[in-house]
């Protein structure tokens, strides 16, 4: 008897089991496993999370919110396998070229002419081009803008008044500012930046480097780091050094963010948008109305911040290509920036939202970083960029701390390099 | 009957056929794999795969940072090991025999050891702290000048080891009260009578008893400390300049930021080398004696 009732209730299980995965109008239920960023870009993917789950209830979310390392490291053994465990991803913007050397991410072009639509042209120019493969206007686009990112200058407009100092237009005018103000203020350091060894050393590094007129390669590949150009930016960096706080070889963004924070910096030659969205938020800042956000100052060329943005892309191993493509276009909508934006301070990458009075109410620097993004600077274009940071890094970072003078760290991250691409 | 016992055996071979395959699956095959791997010339992104031979071999031996962090790995090895073994065993002779409280003290010894190694590194890095760390407060406190725990270059290694002493003396501190309290008492008692001094009981008795032991202490803790990696990844990330990079954080950052598996393969490799030639090394004096 007690078989009998098994085997009756064995196929009604499997039927629940698959009818679980059914709506109630019959529709399919998909769910999208989202590999992205923690903190507030983990925050901000959430939000899109729920609003599309709100608009499109067949579709649940699974979201990975990763440190930076992790994610890239989940992506590449998952593409790389072929099991299609994740449906989207968020990318930072140089691996959009590794990644996509090798096949891995969905051809975004060929959706969007598939299903009748196209990009539509409220993306910064400068800001979508990142998302093509290879790096040009034209080539087929594979991820979109998820988060601006740019690099950002800040200094203390009361000190710079109490001095008399002028707002810095260019790198010689940040070093006389920035001497003048550690000379005579005991609590405050004249600057302050990320000395860490590798890729911190190099983004803070790099404004400065472009801007004196240096490049790392060249247009056609050859490495061009150890130039008239690259010693004078270095110079420049170790010049300024001397007047950052004792340890700053070792200063990460929280140490950054809290000498932004508590006032004892003066000039920041590295800020990113969400390191300062509390900046004007007086439980969290000493320093509300007292800090001011611009692009970078220039030198030889013009202002180069550096452009670090997250790109969304979906994984050509992926089984929900579909609801994924439908998701990136929600989450990179202008509606749903402007919510990101507006509640985690997700740095948009549509120019009209930037123009929303409640936001730049809200982050005043908006301005300068719309500013920033049309004007900043990609980092070189390679398979090799993380490779070469390192040694850019390392190199720099013996510098800083006196181990080798400016022209033999080059020499050094000249010999890295070469070796890196060989 | 021989037929018997034959069948017996191939029985039981048969019954443990399923576990050796298990664990020559887990354990052999990925050794081997990593060892094949090291003759390769092989990026895992890009899916570029060369045969080198020794090349890897050659190209590490001349790297300056691969030479770097095979020398602090073992500074920090014999530091560490040293360290935490000398301030066990002192530490197990101190609280040798019955007194009361020895069992609060001995939870709050090994407290260290039992919080996860990232929330050690939090507490350690704010102590350590150039502007506001509690060790340079006191520092200036008493006049003294403040020092650059994890920022200067020639102390950023002993501040590590600091910590992983911090963190493992217990454990050689619980491993030697063991091994002590297995020693029979009347030892002691036979030595006290014939006027034995303290410190002659110690390296006399106690010492030469419990060698095995603390061979087997210095053989752990040299296999653990020669893997050094989370300490360096959540405080220094190698720096300031190389002077904290390590083998274990050279492997992670060629193999899984850079996907240079040859060349990580070729550095695993290398440190399985050290690390069986060591224990080898221990393991073979214990046998002798046995």
């Amino acid at each position: 008897m007690k078989k009998i009732f098994l085997v009756c209730l064995m196929p009604l299980l499997i039927f629940s089991a698959f009818a679980a995965g059914q709506q109630e109008t019959g529709e399919k239920k998909v769910t999208l496993t989202v590999a992205g960023r923690d903190g507030s870009y983990g925050d901000s993917m959430q939000l899109a999370a729920d609003s599309y789950s709100a608009q499109n209830p067949s579709v649940d979310f699974e979201l990975l919110k990763l440190s930076g390392s992790s994610l890239f490291e989940k992506s590449v053994i998952d593409m790389k396998s072929g099991l299609g465990s994740y449906d989207v991803i968020l990318v930072d913007d140089p691996n959009i070229t590794q990644f996509q050397k090798v096949g891995w991410l969905a051809n975004l072009s060929d959706m969007f002419k598939n299903s009748g639509k196209s990009v539509d042209s409220g993306f910064i120019g400068s800001v979508l081009k990142l998302g093509k493969y290879p790096y040009t206007n034209d080539g087929p686009l594979f991820a979109l803008p998820f988060a601006g990112n740019v690099e950002l200058f800040a200094y203390r407009t009361d000190l710079f008044e109490k001095y008399n100092l002028e707002a810095p237009d260019t790198w010689d005018q940040v070093l006389t500012a920035v001497k003048t103000i550690d000379e005579n203020e005991a609590d405050v350091n004249g600057v302050v930046f990320r000395g860490s060894k590798g890729n911190p050393i190099v983004t803070g590094f790099l404004p400065i480097f472009w801007s004196y007129g240096a490049k790392i390669l060249d247009d056609n590949g050859n490495v061009t780091v150890n130039s008239p150009e690259a010693l004078n930016a270095l110079n420049y960096f170790l010049k300024l050094a001397k007047y950052a706080p004792e340890g700053v070889s070792m200063y990460q963004s929280a140490q950054v963010k809290d000498a932004i924070y508590s006032g004892k910096a003066a000039v920041v030659t590295e800020v990113w948008p969400g390191w300062i969205n509390k900046l004007e938020d007086p439980t969290e800042s000493a320093v509300v109305g007292k800090v001011k956000v611009i692009k970078h100052p220039g030198q030889v060329e013009k202002s180069s911040p550096m452009i670090g943005v997250w790109m969304i892309a979906i994984p050509e191993a992926s089984k929900n290509k579909e609801a994924a493509f439908d998701f990136i276009n929600f989450a990179t909508s202008e509606a749903t920036q402007d919510d990101m934006a507006k509640q985690f301070g997700n740095p948009p990458t549509r120019g009209v939202v930037y123009g929303r009075a409640e936001l730049t109410k809200k982050y005043p620097w908006y301005p300068a970083q719309l500013d920033a993004l049309n004007n900043g600077v990609a980092r070189t274009r390679t398979t090799k960029w993380k490779e070469i940071e390192a040694q850019m890094g390392t190199a720099l970072q013996f510098a800083l701390i006196g181990e080798r003078t400016a022209e033999e760290a080059l020499a050094d991250a000249e010999k890295g390099i070469i070796e890196v691409l060989k | 009957m021989t037929q018997n016992k034959y069948q017996k055996s191939c029985f039981f071979y048969l019954i443990l056929l399923p576990a050796v395959l298990v664990m020559l699956w887990l354990t052999i095959y990925p050794v081997l794999n990593v060892f094949t791997l090291s003759f390769f010339k092989y990026n895992y992104l890009s899916d570029e795969k060369v045969f080198v031979g020794l090349g890897n071999y050659i190209k590490l031996l001349k790297e300056n940072l691969f030479m770097e962090a095979f020398r602090n790995t073992l500074v920090f090895s014999v530091l560490a090991t040293a360290g935490e073994v000398i301030l066990g065993i002192a530490l197990a002779l101190l609280f040798y025999g019955h007194f009361r409280g020895k069992k609060s003290f001995m939870i709050i010894a090994i407290f260290p050891m039992m919080v996860s190694s990232m929330v050690i590194c939090a507490v350690w890095k704010t102590l350590y702290h150039y502007d506001i760390g509690l060790i340079n407060f006191l520092l200036r406190e008493t006049g003294a000048q403040p020092v650059g725990w994890l920022i200067d270059q020639s102390k950023a290694l002993f501040s590590v080891v600091i910590i992983d002493v911090w963190q493992w003396t217990p454990f050689a501190f619980i491993m030697m009260q063991a091994a002590m309290g297995s020693i029979p008492e009347e030892i002691f008692e036979a030595a006290q009578i014939d006027g034995a001094s303290y410190m002659k009981t110690v390296f006399s008795i106690t010492m030469p008893i419990l060698s095995d032991q603390i061979m087997l202490l210095i053989m752990l803790r040299t296999i653990d400390t020669f893997k050094l990696f989370g300490k360096v990844y959540a405080l220094t990330q190698g720096g300031p300049g190389n002077s904290t990079e390590t083998l274990s954080y050279y492997i992670y950052r060629e193999g899984f930021s850079y996907f240079n598996l040859g060349k990580a393969s070729t550095a695993s490799i290398f440190v399985l080398l050290v690390v069986a030639g060591i224990s080898f090394i221990y393991i073979g004096k214990i046998l002798k004696k046995d």
